[in-house]
């Protein structure tokens, strides 16, 4: 089977589409964590806000949920880049600086997928019954303690299913970055399937790999909000 | 500001208003046909059609829609021999309905779920009263079932089409000109892409703003917690 | 309802055993078997119901009250017995896996549009207004004039006291008021037996009179009925015959008051000494 020796064989393509994959992996993860951070400003501005920070918060969120996301992409590439060049033309250095595609697409990531988070934090948040923080101010809690030791770990556990879909959405929305380069596992597939004219073999297993990524994380959240849902069980 | 290129700017990135909007139509008729065909296979209760049909669905919900783009148009390219021999090549060499299809049959598992969803939602007892008067199964499809799956499936199904509008944008990777393809270009050779992202950004912001004020309308219509319906 | 002027032509008087006319039977139900599984609900049960009779069904949660009842329109199939209504014997087949089934649709739907039911949790259509919900079954079921349909409904929301909420969707509507709503739907297909199932167990305790107050008129009309009910008020004074039923076997039956006043069986005795105490 020549397909074979292709993925497997001492040089085969396997390798770099497995790497691929994790960067795959890590790229989503980080997006999901710089997310999480927008998505957290962006729910306590909607909770939590004035008026103005509310209304501004309203608009940011319309405007992430109506724009694709490459053109936010695109925004932050050729934007980031745009003022990187801008600066080092101002430092004396004439020319084109690309920002670092990781950062980039992070960034990119993170910045698409806040709005949903913050919808996530947002109704988690209001999940907790109003009697648990009356409570926590009764004990004498101050607003930081009370924040890590009452509604951190409540939120988290609430937000557990929105987050997983959240998840699935940054995981597909990745392949994206391939279009400023970053070599992920579509972009891995890609150059494979130039090399080597078989672009349909090359797809398809990246596909694969994309379907063993999203079902094994999705699994791993089901197990998540089990173990989280355990103490409100009885025995 | 510099107006003057705001404004050339927005009227070039319009002239790709109309692919977009076709790529968009297009892709959620087809698509929708497909997510009946799926939810029918689904519940047929035969293992032969619903075993598919599950796995369809989870082979794209699963996926990128990039991705299941790329094996369309360039992917299938391995078997152009075959697919000329059976006069099927002029289609999947045309980028517009290449990507047509890849969103049709993306968003057609999508919206699968999302019947599935609406249909698991009829309360039994309103089925169990079509029963007792006497309603046989296609009637009670079509007067109980049917507008009462509709209308709690309503929201997610606008989330969709929003998602799908969106989702026009990644035609321009395979060569469509629609507003993304037209900003991206424009982007590419002017380095402006803050004032040209804004205006992209404006005119899918009035495409999502007015889908969903028009789902409002929809589904204010159809609402059934308010009082006074509409004479019959 | 029935015409009552008569012409004074009619010199002939009908001697006095033929002017009460032979009960027509409306409900026969023999022998009714019903298992779940391994579990056999209805082990035997027979029924009879005469026009104008109003049968209370009794018996413990479980005792298999709702399957007997669901048995009469088919929402439930029985294993064996029979089940004639109005005259007519509801033919059964057997399907390849050994389940029988009525054999008949056409005679299934005429069925279900003479034996209307009631619901414990009322199960309007709730994408429908109140008078929707009303000319549903029959305009489409039965295929009758939209126009006659709606002016039926109107007088029947009327008497059940609901004409102005007749644009109204069910979800604004109390219980009490959804259940008025539903006796009314069940009342527009003009069925010759009218089943209900615990029709008042859904509702808060100040609703449960509007609506015994609206099945009691229906009594008085002369409607057949079958009731399965808690309310031991209803059973023993609106109702002509009462059936107790007791681990899927009729306990004891017979005229209501007389069976309330002297219960023959231990278990009905400590059924009305537990609900009345
Ligand atoms: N569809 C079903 N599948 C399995 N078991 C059922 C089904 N319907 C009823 N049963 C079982 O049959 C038995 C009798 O049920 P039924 O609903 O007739 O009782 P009931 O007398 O109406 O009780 P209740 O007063 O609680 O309404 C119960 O043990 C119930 O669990
Ligand atoms: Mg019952």
């Amino acid at each position: 089977m020549p397909s074979f020796d292709l993925f497997l064989g001492p040089n085969g393509w396997g390798k770099p589409l497995l790497s691929a994959a994790l960067m795959t992996v890590a790229l989503s993860l980080s997006g999901l964590a710089v997310g999480a951070l927008f998505g957290a400003v962006l729910a306590h501005a909607r909770i939590g806000g004035g008026l103005v920070l509310r209304s501004l918060a309203d608009a940011v969120t319309t405007i992430l949920r109506g724009v694709p996301d490459l053109l936010v992409i695109y925004l932050f590439y050729f934007g980031g880049s745009g003022l990187l060049s801008w600066a080092g033309h101002a430092a004396g250095y004439d020319g084109f600086i690309g920002l670092p595609v990781f950062l980039t697409g992070t960034l990119a990531l993170g910045v698409v997928s806040a709005a949903y988070q913050a919808e996530v934090f947002r109704g988690a948040f209001n999940a907790i019954p109003r009697g648990q923080i009356e409570a926590a101010r009764a004990a004498g809690m101050r607003n930081v303690l009370m924040f890590r030791r009452i509604l951190v770990p409540q939120v988290l556990r609430h937000a557990l299913p929105g987050l997983g879909n959240v998840w699935q959405l940054i995981l597909k929305d990745s392949a994206l970055i391939s279009v400023i380069g970053l070599v992920e596992l579509l972009r891995a597939a890609q150059i494979g399937a130039g090399s080597t004219r078989q672009p349909f073999l090359f797809y398809s297993a990246a596909l694969v790999l994309y379907l063993v990524i999203t079902s094994v994380s999705g699994q791993v959240f089901r197990w998540a909000e089990t173990r989280s849902l355990r103490p409100f069980r009885r025995a | 500001m510099d107006f003057a290129f705001l404004q050339t700017t927005l009227l070039t990135l319009l002239g790709g208003l109309p692919l977009t909007l076709e790529l968009a139509v297009s892709s959620i008729l087809l698509g929708g046909g497909g997510a009946l065909m799926l939810t029918l296979m689904q519940a047929s209760g035969s293992l032969l059609l619903s075993a598919p049909a599950r796995a369809y669905v989870f082979v794209f919900r699963g996926t990128p829609l990039l991705i299941q783009l790329f094996m369309i148009y360039y992917g299938l390219g391995q078997f152009r021999p075959t697919l000329q021999e059976l006069g099927l090549w002029s289609f999947f060499r045309d980028p517009y309905w290449c990507a047509v299809l890849a969103m049709a049959m993306n968003t057609a598992a999508y919206a699968s779920e999302i019947i599935r969803g609406g249909l698991g939602s009829v309360p039994p007892g309103a089925l169990e009263a079509a029963t007792a008067c006497g309603m046989r199964p296609l009637l009670r499809l079509r007067r109980v079932i049917l507008p009462l799956a509709i209308r709690q499936a309503l929201p997610a199904y606008s989330n969709e089409l929003i998602l799908m509008v969106k989702a026009t944008s990644l035609a321009s990777i395979i060569t469509m000109m629609e507003v993304t393809g037209l900003a991206s270009k424009m982007i590419a050779e002017t380095y402006r892409s803050i004032e040209i992202f804004a205006c992209a950004g404006l005119i899918y912001l009035a495409l999502t703003l007015i889908l969903t004020r028009a789902v409002l309308l929809l589904e204010w219509r159809l609402s059934t917690t308010r009082k006074n319906g509409t004479p019959a | 309802m029935m015409a009552t002027t008569r012409p004074p032509l009619a010199l002939h008087i009908a001697p006095p055993t033929q002017r009460r006319p032979k009960p027509v039977e409306k409900i026969a139900l023999v022998k009714l078997r019903k298992s779940f599984g391994l579990i056999e609900v209805l082990k035997g049960v027979s029924l009879k119901a005469n026009e104008g009779d109003v049968v209370s069904i009794l018996g413990s949660s479980g005792s298999g009250k709702s399957t007997l009842l669901r048995c009469v329109n088919f929402l439930e199939t029985p294993d064996s017995g029979d089940v004639i209504l109005c005259g007519e014997h509801v033919r059964m087949r057997q399907r390849s896996d050994g389940r029988s089934v009525p054999a008949d649709p056409a005679q299934l739907t005429r069925v279900r549009t003479r034996a209307a039911m009631v619901f414990q949790s009322f199960n309007l259509w709730s994408h429908r207004t109140i008078l929707e919900n009303v000319i549903e079954a029959p305009v489409h079921v039965q295929g009758r004039p939209r126009k006659d349909c709606v002016e039926e409904a109107e007088a029947l929301l009327d008497k059940v006291g609901l004409a102005a909420k007749r644009h109204d969707y069910p979800a604004v509507l109390s219980g009490g008021q959804q259940q008025r709503a539903a006796i009314a739907r069940a009342l527009a297909t003009h069925p010759e037996v009218l089943l209900f199932d615990e029709p008042t167990s859904a509702l808060d305790p100040e609703l449960v009179g509007e609506v015994l107050k609206v099945m009691r008129g229906l009594a008085e009309e002369g409607r057949t009925m079958l009731v399965v009910t808690h309310e031991m008020g209803f059973a023993r004074h609106v109702s002509t015959r009462t059936l107790f039923l007791h681990q899927g076997l009729v306990e004891e039956e017979g005229p209501s008051e007389e069976m309330f006043a002297h219960p023959r069986t231990d278990r009905f005795r400590q059924f009305i000494k537990r609900a009345q105490p």
